[in-house]
């Protein structure tokens, strides 16, 4: 770490910005931009042909994200490993927050002026960063035993558990789900997993019981969405009319009858992407699943090719965090899961999710422009 | 340098990077898959569905045919008329919408609360249109249609609404459309009418053309963005018939009015005694008609047909009283139906095709040609009258107390002599004259484009005994022979038989189709000079010096009619009642006053057109229903 600032320090500012740039991944600048503008589109054709109100949004909060994104690249990993562990205390303050003081009876957001805010979005970046933080601490000592995965256990639990009680199942069960990856990932023992599979599995009536009136219902509703057609049913059933009429090559850009008639509820959030199925057909939707894999691959070579824990940790959190939005939301809106809520970052209208991903792809950016194996 | 836990770490790692990667692979496999089946697999399932979103179909109907008359005079047709529809769905509070049109045009009450029915009875909350009101003014729909702006959920709809201009004097041969089905649920076919009677009815499938589809793109609210012609209608064809509404508006003035007189309603006199019955018609605002005791009366019930002989063409056909059928055009008023439906004398019932009457002494032809047909008499075989006969222990009598005396059956039609007639019938037999009576045309149906109809009865032994197991006695072929008893027909059988007697040639059928070519009928198989014989006894009953209608010549050089009256007794007198003195026919009440019957064509020689009257409880044949005959006769020719 000394050596790298001194190495920077005798070159100039200029020089150092360019041999940056020079190892920017640019196939994961490609891959977002694409994203990015396949989101604009579809919010553009989910307006009905109209800039307002939501492309133009999300057109401004894509550049944004991206100048922000470029920041964070530039930024030497080990600031975010400085500072893993004041940004979940941060973040679990938020959740907290969140709860007295939040807005509308689903206790989500906290709202700056205008601007609404989502802990819980930002809250999976944090989580990432101390695990990666303290898996890298902790394997310098030992790790095989199962006592060390007692505190990250907890931290993975504590924040999971307060954003299932505002109540968000969908991204609760995400930062659990992330958490537990990464746990698995660093090497937890497969007894364990095994172990705490069965656990899962048998405690299911119990969770059951927790459950929220909505959230019973979402489930049921999923395992059988002609139950109710035109309650909670119809938006899965519309839905999926929508893909399936979509055929090979899509009824056209713009042309969506689904989506112009408004038969798709939330077309603009959750379900984006089932317009894109309607209007641009297997192919287009293939293409861009592809898309969020290649960004996906990129990421996970990176957290292949790096040589510290922490950097392999983060890069592998954020590469599985996107994989989880992209298997989640396309997952429940072609009914394979039921209906959380879940957005497709990048392409859905809502700042928070793609700022988590755009923040999130920064600090793998800067891993691999960093790390000094590379 | 890395010691040894770290080394196994980073092969941890690596197994587990591989085993992760392994685990995403398959999830996006399975994504794909399910995309590939979504899409692939079951596209043609899920593209249905989304057009079933998209678009509902509704049914346009075509503009219905028209109906015409012989000179092309308009009988039925069709009317602008607007509907009011709102384009309902679940999220609106109808309530308040139908407060706030209220508030601008008056709203039917009726049509309210059926408006409001339909929204109870939505089986499902998919958005549809529902009907209002139908009975929109051009005025209601301009003030609507300033404000519309305020209504977005509600449209206007042009629709047809059939007229029928001739109004209540061809009630009967036009009949009248309704809704296809009562069942409201039914909302593609909603508005739409058929034919319910008469013409309507039997002229339905040309009359009414092909449906044409339109469709409707909808969103998810209901709200209707586009509509296009998916299938274009085709009107209805028009149907010419034989009847000359001049004629028929002539004879229904000239049946209602029978023998009375026309009075303008201003004295206290007569609106007292209108304000006492029930059921009163008037003849028109303000006129009422009067008999002869000043007595305000009903217009004249019963039938009124004219016929063309040479090819059964009905130029008329006139039962009384009639209804209007535009009372069905419009949402029908319970004041209307009430009156069409309990009225003692049932406008609905198309007394000329379905009302059954004894024929009374208008039989007596049929039974003097089985006669002559039988070879049993002769044009000079006499029979004495002296006013009645007896067979058994019953005494039957003649309509002329005191008999006529001796005479030929020239003399018998002409004077419609009864007690020759009984002698007639028991030297014949009733199975020769029921069999001369089907030759003629009664007792049968007739191939008439309406569907009320009757067969009427013609009585002989088998019919009886299969009727009532009971052996025909004489005294019953007594009672046919002067068309008394079982035997019942309708006014269009007698006209019938009248035409065929006239034609002399053809066994004519009635029809009221125009007949382009000549028709094909079956020959009557009747001895010529019979019915020659038969035909000049006829026109002797109107220019003979005892005929019976021989007050009521036409009066013109080249044209005269023939015919014969015909009295029906409609309650029996009995025996004490006759030694009492008979009460005189307009003493008593109306329900037992005789019917009037006349039967008769013109002109004499080339006979063109047939014609019966009957009046119900009228009076006599002669005095009531020969005058008309004789005056439609004359409107007839232009006499």
């Amino acid at each position: 770490m000394n050596r790298n600032t001194n190495k920077f320090s005798s070159e100039t500012i200029i020089t150092v910005f360019f041999s940056k740039l020079l190892k920017i991944n640019w196939i994961i600048i490609f891959c977002l931009i694409f994203l990015g503008l396949v989101g604009v589109a579809s919010l553009y054709s989910a307006a009905g042909s109209d800039w307002h109100p939501w492309a133009r949004n999300h057109s401004i909060r894509l550049i944004f994200g991206f100048c922000l994104m470029f920041v964070i690249a530039f930024i030497p990993f080990q600031f975010f490993m400085k500072y893993s562990v004041l940004s979940f205390i941060l973040g679990i303050f938020a959740l907290i927050l969140v709860k007295i003081i939040g807005s509308g009876s689903v206790q989500r957001w906290i709202s700056f002026g205008s601007i609404n805010f989502q802990p819980s979005e930002i809250m999976k970046l944090a989580l990432i960063l101390i695990l990666a933080k303290y898996f890298d601490h902790i394997s310098k000592i030992q790790l095989n035993k199962l006592i060390p995965y007692i505190i990250p256990i907890l931290i993975i639990m504590i924040p999971g558990f307060l954003v299932i009680s505002q109540p968000d199942l969908g991204t609760g069960l995400t930062i659990i789900l992330l958490g537990l990856s990464i746990l698995f990932f660093v090497g937890i023992s497969m007894k364990f997993v095994i172990f705490s599979i069965l656990i899962s599995i048998s405690s299911v009536p119990f969770i059951w019981q927790q459950l929220y009136e909505y959230q019973k219902n979402r489930i049921l509703v999923f395992l059988n969405p002609e139950m109710d057609s035109l309650g909670s049913g119809y938006q899965i059933i519309q839905s999926k009319i929508a893909i399936g009429s979509g055929g090979l090559f899509g009824k056209g850009y713009l042309l969506g009858t689904q989506s112009r008639l408004n038969y798709l509820p939330e077309k603009h959030t959750d379900f984006i992407f089932t317009l894109i199925s309607e209007e641009l057909g297997f192919l287009g939707s293939i293409c861009i699943i592809l898309v969020f894999c290649l960004l996906i691959v990129s990421i996970m070579k990176i957290s292949f090719k790096v040589e510290s824990l922490f950097s392999k940790v983060v890069a592998f959190g954020i590469g599985f965090l996107i994989f989880l939005y992209l298997s989640l939301n396309i997952g429940m809106v072609c009914g394979l899961l039921p209906v959380v809520g879940a957005p497709l970052p990048l392409v859905s209208y809502g700042g928070t999710s793609l700022l988590t991903v755009l923040i999130g792809v920064g600090m793998v950016l800067s891993i691999n422009i960093h790390d000094k194996k590379m | 340098m890395k010691n040894k836990s770290q080394k196994k770490l980073e092969q941890t790692i690596s197994r587990r990077f591989l085993f992760l990667s392994l685990l995403k692979g398959s999830i996006i496999g399975t994504i794909g898959w399910k995309l590939f089946d979504l899409q692939l697999v079951e596209n043609r399932k899920y593209e249905k569905l989304s057009d079933n979103n998209q678009f509902n179909y509704r049914i346009i109907a075509p503009e219905r045919g028209r109906i015409l008359d012989r000179k092309m005079r308009l009988l039925a047709g069709n009317m602008d008329g607007f509907s009011l529809v709102l384009n309902w769905n679940k999220h609106l509070n109808v309530h308040q919408i139908i407060e706030n049109i209220s508030a601008i045009i008056i709203l039917n009450e009726k049509d309210i609360n059926n408006f409001y029915n339909k929204i109870r009875y939505q089986k499902n909350n998919f958005s549809k249109q529902i009907l209002i009101t139908k009975n929109l003014s051009q005025k209601d729909v301009a003030k609507l249609a300033v404000r519309i702006i305020e209504f977005p959920e509600i449209s206007f709809s042009m629709s047809k609404r059939r007229v029928y201009p001739q109004g209540i004097i061809a009630g009967h041969i036009t009949g009248y459309t309704g809704p296809y089905s009562k069942n409201i649920e039914n909302n593609a076919l909603h508005g739409i009418d058929v034919g319910k009677r008469g013409l309507e009815k039997f002229f339905d499938a040309q009359l009414r053309g092909e449906f044409g589809r339109k469709r409707n793109e909808v969103t998810s609210k209901g709200y209707v963005i586009d509509s296009q012609i998916y299938e274009n209608t085709k009107p209805g064809l028009d149907i010419q018939v034989s009847l000359d509404m001049k004629l028929q508006a002539f004879a229904v003035e000239r049946l209602q009015k029978g023998n009375y007189d026309l009075v303008f309603v201003d004295s206290k006199n007569i609106k007292n005694q209108i304000s006492k019955l029930k059921n009163f018609s008037y003849v028109s605002k303000n006129y009422v008609y009067i008999n002869k005791k000043k007595k305000v009366v009903n217009p004249q019930s019963g039938s009124l047909i004219v016929m063309d002989i040479n090819n059964g063409e009905i130029l008329c056909s006139v039962s009384s009283p009639g209804f209007d059928p535009n009372i069905f055009s419009t949402d029908l008023e319970v004041d209307d139906w009430n009156y069409v439906k309990n009225n003692s004398r049932s406008p609905l019932l198309n007394r000329s095709m379905a009302g059954v009457y004894p024929p009374g002494s208008t039989i007596k032809m049929a039974v003097a040609l089985a006669a002559l047909e039988s070879g049993i008499i002769d044009y000079k075989t006499r029979f004495f009258c002296n006013g009645s006969k007896e067979v058994g222990t019953s005494k039957f009598h003649c309509w002329a107390k005191d008999g006529h005396g001796n005479l030929n059956l020239m003399e018998a039609i002409e004077q419609s002599c009864d007690v020759f007639f009984y002698e007639l019938g028991l030297k014949v037999g009733i199975d020769k004259i029921a069999l001369m009576m089907k030759k003629l045309g009664l007792g049968q149906y007739y191939d008439i484009q309406i569907h009320d109809r009757a067969k009427g009865v013609v009585p002989n032994i088998e019919w009886k005994l299969k009727r009532d197991g009971l052996n025909w006695s004489l005294g019953e072929t007594l009672n046919a022979s002067i068309g008394q008893g079982y035997i019942l027909t309708t006014p269009l059988q007698l006209v019938t038989m009248v035409s065929r007697i006239a034609n002399s040639k053809f066994a004519v059928n009635p029809s009221l189709k125009m007949s382009s070519e000549n028709k094909k009928f079956k020959m009557l198989n009747i001895n010529n000079e019979h019915l020659h014989f038969i035909k000049k006894a006829m026109e002797k009953v109107v220019v003979g010096k005892k005929g019976t209608a021989r007050n009521y010549k036409i009066g013109s050089k080249n044209i005269e009619m023939a015919g014969k009256t015909g009295t029906v007794q409609v309650v029996r007198i009995t025996e004490l009642e006759r030694e009492q003195g008979l009460i005189k026919n307009e003493d008593r009440p109306w329900e037992k006053r005789d019917h009037a019957l006349f039967v008769g064509y013109a002109p004499t020689i080339n006979p063109k057109y047939a014609i019966s009257v009957v009046v119900e409880h009228g009076g006599s044949g002669s005095s009531v229903a020969a005058p008309i005959a004789r005056d439609v006769f004359k409107h007839l020719f232009k006499l």
